[in-house]
């Protein structure tokens, strides 16, 4: 933390939590934390810790979480500004691919831009399923920029729990 | 391969603490990316709002100062176990200064696929105007 109160670049700009946190995944919080932590000391020198482009060339590349219980595994995507249309899924034995492309809107001439941080471009995330899932039973739906997959599981391992009566003698 | 990945993404960026003022609903609040660009007579503005409907989002030009917020319920129920995660929920919040002035009446927002886009056209007095020049 000290580092990053000294780095002058950063002064001012985001990452102050706001507010008392109610999240689910206190560790997972805590591990993006760590991340955002080291990203943002790297960005301040315009190299990432991997030789990665500096911020502001970087295409699309949607954010994924995946969650599950017991029924189904879920896989969500932020894509705003994307159609269903324009969002492919597939889906093999152990991964399911997204693919699709942000389009950039129509922009006239003679426009003067003064923000310029949305980013458009194709993108392709393959994303490994844990588990054994019934591939016929997988649905989609796309709502509100938000890529919702239901990937339900098939129950081989689990067998019925049946109640043993003692008997007594 | 998943460390250069992860560097690689567009990532959901916190508002900074010290720019808004303390809010009621708990939660995370996140900084839209936006585009705004301007022609000769509108001002356009791009939001991403992945996860806002059009009922979520309020749009509040008050004075200067353009204000986009919204609200977004969390959807994960608390009965998934959660396997990998990339991305935060919680509401968005932005605010800009603008310094031309708008035709508030004529002022357009609309939402699509997560996509807020607003139209402020500039008032008939902020338009350049071409000045002719008369030979001598």
């Amino acid at each position: 933390m000290a580092m990053r109160t000294l780095a002058p670049w950063r002064w001012g700009r985001r990452s102050v939590p706001v507010g008392r946190e109610m999240e689910a995944y206190p560790l997972d919080v805590f591990q993006r934390e760590m991340n955002r932590l080291f990203d943002d000391f790297f960005k301040g020198f315009g190299l990432r810790p991997f030789g990665e482009e500096i911020e502001g060339t970087a295409a699309f590349y949607p954010q994924v979480d995946m969650t599950e219980d017991e029924k189904a595994v879920y896989v969500t995507a932020e894509l705003p500004g994307l159609d269903e249309k324009d969002i492919d899924i597939n889906l093999s034995k152990d991964s399911i691919t997204i693919k699709g492309e942000k389009k950039e809107e129509r922009e006239e001439k003679g426009k003067e831009s003064y923000y310029m941080e949305r980013s458009f471009g194709s993108f392709t995330r393959v994303l490994p399923i844990p588990v054994e899932i019934n591939p016929d039973k997988v649905e989609a739906t796309f709502k509100k920029g938000v890529l919702n997959i239901t990937l339900p599981k098939i129950h081989k391992e689990k067998k019925e729990q049946k109640k043993i009566q003692i008997k007594s003698s | 391969m998943a460390e250069v990945e992860k560097s690689r993404e567009a990532k959901k960026q916190e508002t900074p603490g010290n720019i808004i003022t303390e809010r009621i609903r708990t939660g995370r609040i996140y900084m839209p990316d936006v585009d705004i660009s301007e022609d000769r007579d509108n001002l356009v503005l791009y939001a991403d709002l992945p996860g806002a409907g059009d009922e979520d989002v309020s749009v509040t030009l008050e004075n200067d100062v353009l204000t986009i917020e919204a609200k977004i319920l969390p959807e994960k129920s608390d009965a998934h176990r959660l396997s990998h995660a990339e991305y935060g929920t919680g509401d968005y919040f932005r605010s800009f200064t603008i310094n031309e002035p708008i035709d508030r009446e004529k002022i357009e927002a609309k939402m699509k696929d997560g996509v807020l886009r607003i139209v402020l056209p500039k008032k008939e007095e902020a338009k350049p105007k071409q000045i002719k020049i008369h030979a001598g």
